[in-house]
């Protein structure tokens, strides 16, 4: 992973710039969102291996400041939503493609389903995925 | 499945708040199937997106908007050894993919 940034700084122009744009674990929400508005039925577990990733991930950017490849010029986090029409679409969704990453307790998925159900007709579940993007600027060895 | 992914569009925007693709050579390291890359790739003069994911790379491929087509490259490899010469680009955007 670090080689992989030394790489990416070799190909990059002087001052030019890294985006790194990616998930962060933080045990995201699952909410009932409707024309009404949206309620929150608790959060997602982070399984280990997300979190591992996640330090990974840090700590790569961490060597590669710390070896004058780049300089963090800003940083912001925001939200990405993934939206399923009901529960049991998510409940599926997460087991096929979040498996290693992420878990949703049985009391989370019944209470996401029972808002959903009394909720408006056009309501749909979502998860809250806290995303971070950080600029850096390639430093001159 | 119905499933949407950010269709609030905060992705996008924040992006492109952040920065600035106008008349720059951009690489995108971890494209997948371009998701990321339809989004920015119209205000770039170049963009290569690559990826060790094949299968990706072709959905990639026969998604890219005819208008993008002629400034916008996707490519097999994987970021520990990046096939162009150095100081080729103006940005390189690590997507999901650090």
């Amino acid at each position: 992973m670090v080689h992989a940034l030394d790489e990416i700084r070799r190909t990059l122009k002087p001052n030019g710039i890294l985006v790194d744009l990616r998930p962060v674990e933080s045990n995201w929400s699952v909410e009932v969102v409707s024309s009404a508005g949206w309620q929150a039925s608790g959060r997602l577990s982070d399984m280990p291996a997300a979190v591992e990733d996640d330090e990974a991930a840090f700590n790569a950017m961490r060597a590669a400041e710390s070896n004058g490849w780049y300089s963090k010029k800003e940083e912001k986090e925001f939200a990405f939503f993934y939206y399923w029409d009901t529960p049991s679409e998510m409940k599926e969704f997460m087991e096929e493609e979040w498996e290693e990453f992420e878990k949703m307790e049985e009391d989370v998925y019944q209470k996401a389903s029972s808002l959903w159900a009394s909720a408006n007709a056009d309501a749909r579940v979502r998860v809250r995925v806290n995303m971070l993007i950080t600029i850096w600027v390639k430093q001159q060895r | 499945m119905t499933l949407q992914r950010d269709p609030e569009g905060f992705e996008q925007k924040t992006l492109h708040a952040l920065v600035d693709f106008k008349d720059k050579h951009v690489l995108e390291v971890g494209c997948g199937e371009g998701r990321l890359t339809f989004k920015y790739a119209a205000a770039s003069s170049l963009t290569v997106g690559f990826d060790p994911d094949h299968d990706a790379l072709r959905i990639a491929r026969a998604d890219s908007p005819y208008a993008l087509q002629k400034h916008v490259h996707f490519a097999g490899a994987s970021a520990s050894h990046i096939p162009f010469s150095k100081e080729t680009f103006d940005i390189a955007i690590l997507a999901w993919s650090l």
